[in-house]
């Protein structure tokens, strides 16, 4: 059974495209990320599997029951973690979780919830209108986690959290994933998501650009890497040598430093020992695997230079697309 | 699927009641009926406890409204601004259960405020004027308690409604202002434009149909009933009709006996129109929301 499937979900705003004809499936018990610059219509996506936000066109089920049709047969197996949420200032933040589990008609003990997510007795026990973003965030993701749903959807789960906060989340969507939890998250930073996903999707300005594994994601741009080589002396005339070799696709200079762009991994080794040859005494070697940042870039960058500009700059942390998600 | 508006209605009573909001509007209607009771006992007036309650009946005419308005204009729409309601919509609970369970929860809050300010009422009223009028008492608070629920519940209607704040504040006002202020120039205005004259005394009966659905002249013409002495309404008057009839109640502008619905008591089915029919609006409306 699938967990989640789109098909041909469109969302649109006056002129603009927020979604464009998606289609996603995410299989039962996998922990699928959800990627994308802000704008790229991630959170709309979530909107319309949560019934906030309806689709223009297309349709989608979520745990095999439509959004529109069938929503109240999903809530109570779903659970939530929305984007731009906000919690019940005046209410404790352990009422908050006693909701949940009202609402739920769970058995869960609010104690053992709250300590999942690592609130302190004192802190459960007064007004969450005081908490910071990261205990907000720890709070409403504890009320997802209410009634051990089937279906974990996170809006930009890590947003509000230091990295120590970070870690624990991803090791909460570990423990969530072996228990047989299928988790779907977004996020628009790649290494919050490399980390602990089984899949990931890439969307970008509404249209999914690619649905893969990490390890496919990065073969298909690749699976090269950087070498970073220090020269004792000045590395101008090895660049053709470095280019020469076969494997090497691209070779920048600067200084005493040669960067080779190496798609085989055997040419690394031919590098070295063409330089060797070449007469030139090597200082140091490093080498990075291409990044799934620069593979990300690549990925949602391809054709949007020309655009508005708004979201060009995919790292900036609101552009003024993600107005839109709300 | 309405399981759980009962959760909902609960939590936002509890919600509310932790609110300064409650307990200003608490203090404003107990102070009005402590700071009149006590101005009449000090002057010395020769009142009953009865006639007493009548008094209340034209700061309460003006109160009880503003105070329920300012506590539902925010119930749904506030949520969404804040984005709460993201995480209470991500709950088992529906769009059909927020409304119902806030529009619940927002009724209790200020059918509480009433309550109390009545139970001050009855206490004073035996302490300064020796007597306990409980029937009056008793009909005279359940007519302003659905009076204050009517305008909780258009005030609730209005935040499902509209997606911003400023909007269902704006609406809210609006009506206000229409019932109180521009009530005449709507109904009697267009009577003026059609027939040169304004309404008489013994106006046609759509005319008169028309006329008391203010919830402000229903209120008071009940209150009038159920107390000695008679509560005017609280509207402004431009003279297109006649004076006289300002402060006669359809029944008796009416010649003849009057049909069931210019009756007095039709006035508690205009005061569950102005609390229904908003609702059924807004609830129309946020159930077709992108939020």
């Amino acid at each position: 059974m699938t967990a989640i499937e789109t098909r041909g979900l469109t969302k649109t705003y006056g002129d603009l495209v927020a979604v464009d004809d998606l289609e996603l499936t995410v299989e039962e018990g996998e922990v699928f990320g959800f990627l994308g610059p802000n704008g790229a219509g991630k959170s709309t996506t979530i909107n319309m599997l949560l019934d906030f936000t309806r689709p223009t066109a297309g349709s989608a089920t979520v745990l095999g029951y439509d959004t529109q049709t069938e929503a109240d047969a999903i809530s109570p197996r779903v659970g939530v973690l929305p984007e731009g949420f906000d919690i019940y200032p005046r209410l404790s933040g352990r009422r908050h979780i006693e909701f949940a589990i009202e609402t739920k008609d769970a058995a869960d003990d609010p104690d053992a919830i709250l300590e999942r997510i690592g609130l302190s007795a004192a802190d459960a026990a007064r007004p969450a209108g005081g908490y910071s973003k990261g205990m907000r965030q720890r709070l409403a993701t504890g009320m997802a986690l209410v009634g051990d749903p089937d279906l974990l959807i996170m809006d930009e789960p890590s947003s509000g959290l230091d990295p120590h906060g970070i870690r624990e989340m991803q090791d909460l969507v570990r423990s969530e994933a072996e228990r047989g939890t299928t988790v779907f998250f977004s996020s628009h930073i790649l290494e919050h998501v490399e980390a602990v996903c089984d899949r990931v999707g890439v969307l970008n300005e509404g249209e999914l650009v690619a649905v893969d594994t990490i390890a496919g994601l990065r073969e298909s741009i690749g699976g090269g890497a950087t070498m970073e080589l220090t020269i004792a002396e000045a590395a101008d005339g090895l660049c053709h040598v470095a280019d020469d070799v076969d494997g090497v696709t691209d070779v920048a200079v600067s200084g005493r430093t040669l960067e080779c762009t190496v798609t085989d991994s055997a040419a690394k080794a031919d590098v070295v020992i063409a330089l060797d040859d070449a007469g030139a005494t090597i200082e140091d070697v490093r080498i990075e695997d291409v990044s799934l940042e620069s593979l990300f870039t690549t990925l949602t960058d391809g054709d949007t230079a020309t655009d508005s500009g708004q979201d060009g700059d995919g790292t900036t942390p609101a552009t003024a697309r993600s107005e839109v998600a709300e | 699927m309405t399981a759980h508006i009962g959760t909902v209605a609960r939590k936002e009573f509890e919600d509310a009641g932790r609110s300064k909001l409650l307990w200003a509007l608490v203090g404003l209607l107990v102070g009005i009926v402590v700071v009149g009771y006590t101005a009449i006992w000090y002057t010395g007036e020769d009142a009953s406890a009865s006639e007493v309650l009548g008094f209340l009946g034209f700061p309460l005419q003006t109160i009880v409204p503003i105070a329920a308005l300012i506590a539902g204009y925010m119930a749904v729409v506030g949520e969404r601004r804040s984005g709460s309601i993201k995480l209470l919509l991500g709950l088992p609970p529906n769009r059909t259960d927020v409304v119902f369970g806030k529009l619940l929860g927002r009724l209790a809050v200020v059918g509480t405020a009433i309550g109390l300010a009545f139970l001050a009422a009855l206490v004073l009223g035996a302490v300064y004027f020796g007597s306990v009028p409980f029937v009056d008492w008793l009909e005279f608070a359940a007519v302003t308690l659905l009076f204050g629920l009517a305008f909780a519940g258009l005030a609730v209607g209005s935040s499902a409604a509209v997606s911003t704040r400023g909007k269902s504040m704006a609406l809210v006002v609006g009506v206000y202002v229409i019932f109180v202020v521009l009530w005449e120039l709507v109904t009697a205005g267009p009577y003026y434009l059609v027939h040169d004259e304004g309404p008489p005394v013994e106006a046609q009966t759509w005319y008169l149909v028309l006329e008391q659905f203010n919830p402000m002249s229903a209120y008071t013409t009940m209150a009038s009933n159920a107390i000695e002495g008679t509560v005017f309404p609280f509207t402004f008057q431009y003279g297109l009709e006649d004076f006289e009839a300002a402060g006669m109640t359809p029944a008796e502008r009416y010649a003849g006996d009057a049909p069931f619905y210019l009756q007095d008591w039709f006035g508690v089915v205009v005061l569950l129109f102005w609390l229904v029919v908003p609702v059924a609006i807004g609830y129309y409306r946020f159930k077709k929301a992108d939020l």
